[in-house]
Order: C-alpha cells, then structure tokens, then sequence
C-alpha cells in the first residue's frame, strides 16, 4: 500500500468520526459562522452613532440653547436629558445612561456679551474608553465650531469680511487628514480583520489537540494506526487532512465575506492574503500537535490550549500595539503565527505594500510547520501502545 | 404545637448538615483532582497578573513617524519641533518626499507621515491659509489616536501664535486680541480614566470575565469528568437521590466559598497592586458579586449537563469569552448594541457582573446606581437554580442505566 493510499484511509477514518459526534462540526463550521452573523450584526454601524449624552444648562439664554441644538444636530452625539445640577447628572453618568455632561455656567450668555470670556465645560466618561473618546472628539469639534462663529463675527463687525479674509485669521494651518484605508475610522475594520482569524485560530488549536488527544485518552490508537497500516506519518497527515480542507475553506470563505461581500477594505491583493491564510491555519495545525505530543494528556493539552489560544488575541497587536508593551512581554509576539498573520493583513489590506515587505512574515509562519517534527518521536512512542 | 416545633428544628438541623456535608465532599473533590485546582486557583491567580503587566503601559507613547518637510524654513523647523515634542510622537525620520516615506512605512516602522508641502511658510508670510497634510496608520486605534492627539494639538499650538500675530498686524491687539481668538473657552475633563489608558479600560472586564470564565469551565469540567467515570450526580443518586435542592446548595456554596476569596483577590487586590482604577468602595464590589458569583454557578451547572467529557467544555465554548466581552457593552458602548444581541447578553451572568463592576470599581458608583444590574443578577441566579433542578431531574430520569451502576444492581 503506498503511503497515499494509507493517508486516504486514515482521512476517510477521520471523516467518519467527524460526522459521529457533533462536537467536531460545531466547534468549526457552527462556532465560525456564529461569530461571522455576530461580529457583523454587532458592528454594522461602523461608528456608534446617537452617543447618549445631558447637558446641565444653568444659563438657559438663546445662546446656550443654540449650542444644545448645534451638538444635537451632530449625527454621532445626542442630548438626551437636561439635568438641573451636576450631580444628578453625574450621576447618570454613573448609571451609564449618558456617556459625557455638557456644563453651561449661569451668566453664560451675558458673560460673553460683555466679552469677559466665558467658560464652556464638558466631561466624558472614558472608562468607556470608545464611548468616551468618540464624545470628546464631536464636543471638541462642536465647541471648536462655536468659538470660530463668534470670532467671525467679531471680526467682522471690525471690517474683516469675505472667507478669503477671514479663514486664515481662524485658521492659520488648515489639516488635511488621510486615514489610510479607513477613511472614517469604521471600528469594524479595526477589529473584525483579526479578530475572525483569531476566532479561527483557537477552534483550529482546539480540534487538532482534540483529535489526536481522543484517540489517546479512549485508547484507540491501534485501529488509528492500523488504518494507515502503521505509517505514524500516513496517520497523522491523514487525521489532519480533512480539517485542513475545512478551516482552510472556512478561513476563505471568511476572507470571502470581509473583502468581497462587505467590501472591506483589500488594497492588495486577495490571492495573497487567501495564501497567508492556508499558511496560517497549517501553522496552527502543527502547533496543535506539537501540543499533543508534548503534553499527551489531553486534560494538560487543552487548557494549554486555551491559554495559548487566547493570548493570540493580545499578542496580534491589532488592539494593543506589541511596542507598547513592557519589552520583557514583546518577545512573545513572535511565537504567534496571528502576529505575523496580522503584520501580511497591514501590508495588503491596508497598505498595499509590495510583496517583499511581507515575505518575511510569510517565512515565519511557515517555520512554524517544523513544530510537529519535534514531537514526532515522542509522539511515535505515544502511538505505539 | 411544640413538638411540631422540635420537629421543624430537627428538619432543619438534618437538612442544613446534610447540605454542609455535600458541599465538604465536593471541596474534596476539588482540592484532589490537579487540573482543577489549576483553573479554578492557578489561573485565577496568574491570568490577572499576566494581563495586568502586558497591558501596564496604558497607552502608545512617543510613535514614531517621518515628516516630509519640503518648506524647510524656520517657521516648519518650528512646527516639526513641536511635533516631536509631543507625548504622543517622536519623529524618527526626516524625508525629501512621500516617495521616500513609503519603505519604513511598508516596513511597518513608522505608524504616520506628516507633509509640509513647500508653500507652507510662503502662505503664512503671505497671510494666506496654509495646509499641513496627515497620513495615519489605520492598523490599530491607538496608532490613529496618538497620530491624531499629537499632530492636532501641534499644529493648533502654531496656528494660536500666528493667528495672534495676524490679529495685531489687523490692528486688534493685547487683551482684545485674546479675546477675539478666544470669545469663550471650553475644558474638556475626562472622567474615570484620566489618562486615557487601555489598561483601565480593558481590565476590569477582562478581570469579571476570568472570573465568569474559571468558574464556568471548572463546573463543566467537573461535570464532564463525572459523567465520564460514570459518577453522574453519585452524591444525590446514590446517597441523597432526589435531593436536588441540598445537593444543588451544598454544591454552589463550596464554589462560593472558594471564589469569594478569588473574587477579593481578583477585584480588590490586582487594581491597587497594577494601579487600575479602583475608586469604588470595597464593600459595596463584594456584595455586588454575592447575586453575580451565584448567577454564574447555577448558569454552569445547568450548561454542565451538557457536557459529556472533561475536555470539551473548553473546546466547545472557549469561543465564547469574545462574544461574552463584547456583548458586555464594555467597548463597543452598549447603547448602540442592536436589541437582539442586548436581548441575548441578558442570559448571561457576564453582561450584568462587568457593567455592574466597571460601574461601582472604576466610576466610583454604589450599589443604589447599580439597581438594574444587582437586581437581575439575582433573576439569574434564581431562575439558573430552577433549570439547574429541572436538567438535573431529566439526566437522572434519562439515565436509568447509570444510576443502576450507581445502586450496584
């Protein structure tokens, strides 16, 4: 029997037991498209718009109710509740009804007619780190728009008229912003882009320890390796080869969706980034026997598992940057094929490197298909029971 | 009427020592079984640690970026000076044109460009509008917030002075001036998390999460390695059959037990040792966890009969913890969370425990601002404790085999 036909019978013994329990399909094709009707439902808006906010508005004079209006008019903001102290309104905010508190002092209005400079204050709750920094940025801007409106009358009303006179006197330095790739900062593309790779990743893990790990614990090996007539390499290409094919067709398929369907953004080319996932999934394939094999009680290779698999969520670096991290934590980065995964996403997606910027994150991935070679051995001798 | 009255007190006496012995045996059952002494004490003990140091430097400091300054006058040497003398960036390189920007950039060495194009400081002498373009690295939120903070705050700083220079050379000088480029102020203060940090924004979740997370995945472990050796539910088949209610007490207080001492170290000792907020008073943290801690049990319980083996608990629903983070509200804020995923977060413990927390730990709220979360924790844990009765009940009855083995018949 050459080794082909044995790896074939060993893949259609493993189909068979795929389809006899629903554990091995729900932790694949289920979980995946779970998280894809999730994560896309949950961030469709793009950008929270209507952020609840109060206003504590203690002048109650045609200027101040200009400003509430002017801010309520903002499509991401909303005043939701006039609040008569402070402290009723904080807390509110407490309560996490509203996430920032426009202050108005009493006198406002007669304050500023009789130019002595009032003061405008406003408090966002950043413990909502998103909610919060979103409020600051449109309460900024809106306040920003309102002191630019009185001086334009001020400075009319000494002669100074025509925007080509004016703006430069508001404006010195004018910013013209290009946010590459992202051009309206949409927080789905921030995220979903690696965190469904991530999703991926710990159900690949998952499975692959599982899977061997079963055959170990319900004693089973005999007629594993039996199938590929005692070819430890036919057995364990064998077992691997049909969730290859599914993850790596999940993992497209996902590509699939962001890029094609939701029109993320793909500057690169999706070829590319569709060969970054096959690497991927098989880096992590062998990072899941490696498990196994070094850790062959299957209770230790899981929650091993878990905890690698969830690091992977941090050590991306997409929500916190690694350099940002103490250095003595960085170096981890780099036992994670997601980093790397996630550096080849930047450079595609986003920037449209030229592939030689990304060749070496490619070859750090595939290094990561030696792992099982180092626990051949060991796990030979685990097989042969 | 007084024997009436022994009797209930000879009930209650034999009931509550029977409940205290289930929960005794199931501390054995802990403490002896290796693996879940590591999820349940060893995790609990490390994963705070760990994330804490990873996530300690709160926020992306001095980024480094290229300028392209093509004016090269002492007003962009200026403005490049500034830039780089905010927190925020660092100017690492210093380029003829984009051209020259593009390799460090695709080398993922620098997270922004700044371009001062070569009639930047001609425009201003000529009291015209100058432009200064912003190229942001979109890849990570905190690199488009550190280029934008940085570059925003310095440019308005030079625009400040050149609109005062301008005014004068209009005539409108000293506190006229002032006035005129400023007719009203505005402060923005941030609340909670002063520093804008990313530890003190992620933690407390993720610390309510371990918490949730440990507890469920050791309750399903248990579960699955009973179910395993062919012990389902020996205690209320065998020696207390068809003692749900003591069994189900007995059980939830050896956890409670157990994680009221987690819970003390995980919510008030990690935020004063890693320096996250912390600003809620310590009692009112504990007794918001009694309905949360209880909520999560009798929730485990009742998935836990579900779970056939030891291992696929994790595998199954290790997933999860995303969903769960999210669905929070914690991020993503929670009034723009469509209704049926807000629906769907409220059958689970997570939602209410890190709300709640993030509420009473980090905006100094008390249990009184907080009503709506306690409140339905205590919904949870009541209607967990009855599905826990009633899918306990059906595994017995849908198990008639096991249990015989149980009995020896």
């Amino acid at each position: 029997m050459s080794i082909i036909q044995q790896t074939i019978n060993v893949a259609r013994r493993e189909i068979h037991r795929m389809l006899s329990r629903p554990i091995y399909l729900f932790s694949s094709v289920f979980v995946m498209f779970f998280c894809y009707i999730f994560f896309l439902t949950f961030f469709a808006q793009g950008l929270p718009e209507q952020l609840p906010m109060g206003i504590v508005d203690n002048d109650n004079s045609y200027v101040s109710r200009t400003l509430a209006r002017n801010i309520d008019a903002m499509a991401q903001v909303e005043i939701v509740k006039q609040y008569s102290t402070f402290s009723e309104a904080r807390e509110d905010m407490q309560r996490g009804k509203i996430y920032a508190i426009i202050d108005v002092a009493p006198n406002f209005e007669a304050v500023l007619l009789a130019s002595r400079q009032p003061k405008i204050m406003y408090y966002v709750n950043d413990a909502y780190l998103i909610a919060g920094s979103l409020s600051y940025k449109d309460l900024t801007y809106i306040s920003e728009l309102g002191t630019a409106y009185v001086q334009q009358r001020l400075l009319q009303a000494r002669g100074i008229v025509g925007d080509e006179n004016l703006m430069p006197i508001l404006q010195p330095v004018a910013i013209d912003t290009h946010l590459i790739a992202n051009p309206y900062a949409n927080y789905g593309i921030y995220l979903l882009n690696v965190l469904l790779p991530g999703v991926l990743q710990l159900m690949i893990i998952m499975l692959t320890v599982f899977s061997i790990g079963a055959e170990l614990k319900e004693k089973t090996t005999a007629e594993w390796l039996g199938a590929g007539n005692q070819s430890v390499l036919a057995a364990l290409t064998g077992k691997m080869l049909p969730y290859t094919v599914l993850f790596v067709l999940l993992g497209i398929g996902g590509n699939l969706i962001l890029y094609r369907y939701m029109h993320y953004p793909m500057n690169g080319s999706l070829a590319w980034m569709s060969l970054a996932t096959i690497i991927y999934v098989l880096a992590y394939q062998a990072i899941g026997i490696f498990i196994i094999g070094v850790f062959p009680r299957m209770r230790d290779a899981i929650s091993l598992s878990a905890f690698y698999g969830l690091l992977a969520f941090t050590y991306a670096g997409f929500t916190f940057p690694i350099e940002a991290m103490p250095s003595g934590v960085q170096i981890f980065a780099e036992l994670f094929p997601i980093r790397h995964y996630f550096k080849i996403y930047v450079n595609e997606a986003l920037h449209n490197a030229p592939i030689s910027y990304s060749l070496i994150y490619f070859a750090a991935m595939t290094a990561f298909l030696i792992l099982p070679f180092l626990v051949y051995r060991r796990l030979r001798k685990q097989l042969d029971v | 009427m007084n024997n009436k009255k022994t009797n209930f007190f000879a009930w209650f006496f034999h009931e509550t020592r029977r409940i205290i012995y289930i929960m005794l045996d199931e501390f054995r059952l802990v403490f002896r079984d290796s693996g879940l002494v590591v999820v349940f004490l060893g995790a609990t003990a490390l994963y705070p640690l760990l994330y804490s140091s990873i996530y300690r430097n709160e926020t992306v400091r001095e980024m480094p970026i290229a300028v392209v300054d093509q004016s090269n006058t002492s007003r962009s040497r200026d403005l490049v000076q500034r830039i780089d003398a905010t927190p925020d960036l660092s100017v690492a390189y210093r380029l003829n044109n984009l051209e020259e920007a593009k390799d460090p950039f695709h080398r993922q060495k620098i997270h922004g460009v700044i371009f001062i194009p070569k009639e930047y400081s001609e425009k201003i002498n000529r009291n015209e509008q100058a432009t200064v373009s912003i190229y942001s690295d979109m890849s990570s939120f905190l690199y488009y917030r550190a280029m934008m903070l940085g570059a925003n705050f310095a440019i308005l700083q030079v625009g400040k002075d050149i609109k005062t220079e301008r005014l004068n050379a209009s005539g409108i000088t000293g506190q006229s001036a002032e006035l005129t480029a400023a007719p009203f102020d505005h402060e923005g203060n941030i609340l909670y998390n002063e520093g804008m940090g990313f530890a003190s924004f992620l933690l407390p979740a993720l610390l309510i999460l371990m918490i949730h997370q440990t507890l469920f995945f050791g309750i399903t472990m248990i579960a699955g390695t009973a179910r395993e050796e062919q012990r389902i539910h020996e205690d209320f088949s065998v020696h207390h059959r068809g003692r749900f209610f003591q069994t189900l007490v007995g059980k939830s207080w050896c956890y409670f037990g157990l994680y009221m001492v987690v819970t003390a170290y995980i919510l008030l000792l990690i935020p004063r040792l890693f320096q996250l907020p912390h600003i809620g008073n310590p009692m009112d943290i504990m007794r918001f966890m009694i309905p949360f801690l209880f909520s999560v049990i009798f929730f485990s319980m009742t998935i836990s009969v579900f779970i056939r083996n030891r291992e696929t608990g994790l595998v199954v629903f290790l997933f999860f913890s995303v969903i769960l983070l999210f669905m929070s509200g914690f991020s993503w804020p929670q009034s723009n969370i469509h209704w049926f995923w807000r629906t769907f977060g409220t059958l689970f413990p997570a939602t209410f425990g890190i709300q709640g927390y993030i509420k009473i730990n980090s905006m100094g709220a008390d249990l009184n601002h907080v009503q709506f979360e306690y409140v339905a924790l205590w919904i949870q844990a009541a209607v967990y404790f009855i599905t826990t009765m009633v899918v306990y009940r059906m595994a017995e009855n849908k198990n008639p085999a096991e249990k015989r083995i149980q009995l020896g018949e």
